[in-house]
């Protein structure tokens, strides 16, 4: 079925953030294994995976509609040194795809593609509820002090 | 965090050579460091820590 080009390539910049999102999340979780945080490993691999499996999604839509998924195309990775900084990486991360999926389901409402904004919904959907644990973190870590916080990663 | 993955380059580096080294731009910076030489992807970070660390440094002496 033949979509218009502009939400091609805009599910491909969505695509293109998923990506993105894959290798961030699961270099952060084999960087909190390599210093034994297991609760935050488990957090993050279990996210990247996510976010293969919504990226299956938009390549499965983006060849429904006759283009072509550009799987080649990467975003910069913002990996932090130590736990704080990582999470606030992966905030801000977080923070830039949502405008990002937010501004694809507008053209795709715009353009009547109701199928294709379902599925940038169920995204969203996903990426807040991974906004609201990066927030519930950073909440324990100022109440808790980071030693506490770490300790309670184990 | 790091600002270059390929050389495993961080921000506290490049703020570093801007604050000890003058540092004021990418070409002064790849002189020092082995930075944006891989992939490029970072250029435009690197360019946004030296402006920042400058624009803080000069603050800074403003107000002293």
């Amino acid at each position: 079925m033949k979509s218009n080009t502009e939400i091609v390539a805009m599910l491909n910049k969505v695509l293109t953030s998923e990506l993105t999102s894959i290798n961030q999340y699961f270099l952060h979780a084999r960087i909190y294994k390599n210093w034994g945080f297991s609760q935050l490993n488990d957090k993050c691999y279990k996210k990247s995976i996510l976010d293969m499996k919504q990226a299956d999604k938009l390549i499965e839509r983006i060849l429904f509609l006759e283009g072509l998924p550009n799987l080649q195309q990467l975003g910069q990775l913002s990996i932090g040194e130590e736990t704080p900084e990582m999470l606030n990486c992966d905030y801000h991360f977080q923070l830039t795809q949502r405008t990002t999926i937010q501004q694809a389901i507008a053209l795709c409402e715009s353009q009547q593609d109701y199928v294709s904004r379902d599925m940038l919904s169920d995204i969203l959907e996903g990426e807040e509820e991974h906004i609201d644990w990066i927030e519930t973190q950073q909440y324990q870590l100022e109440q808790l002090g980071l030693e506490k916080y770490l300790q309670a990663q184990l | 965090m790091y600002v270059c993955i390929c050389k495993g380059i961080t921000d506290k580096q490049i703020k570093q050579m801007v604050l000890e080294q003058g540092v004021g731009s990418i070409r002064e910076l790849k002189q020092q460091l082995d930075i944006a030489s891989q992939c490029g992807t970072c250029a435009k970070l690197t360019q946004q820590v030296i402006d920042n660390t400058i624009i803080d440094e000069s603050l800074f002496k403003d107000v002293g």
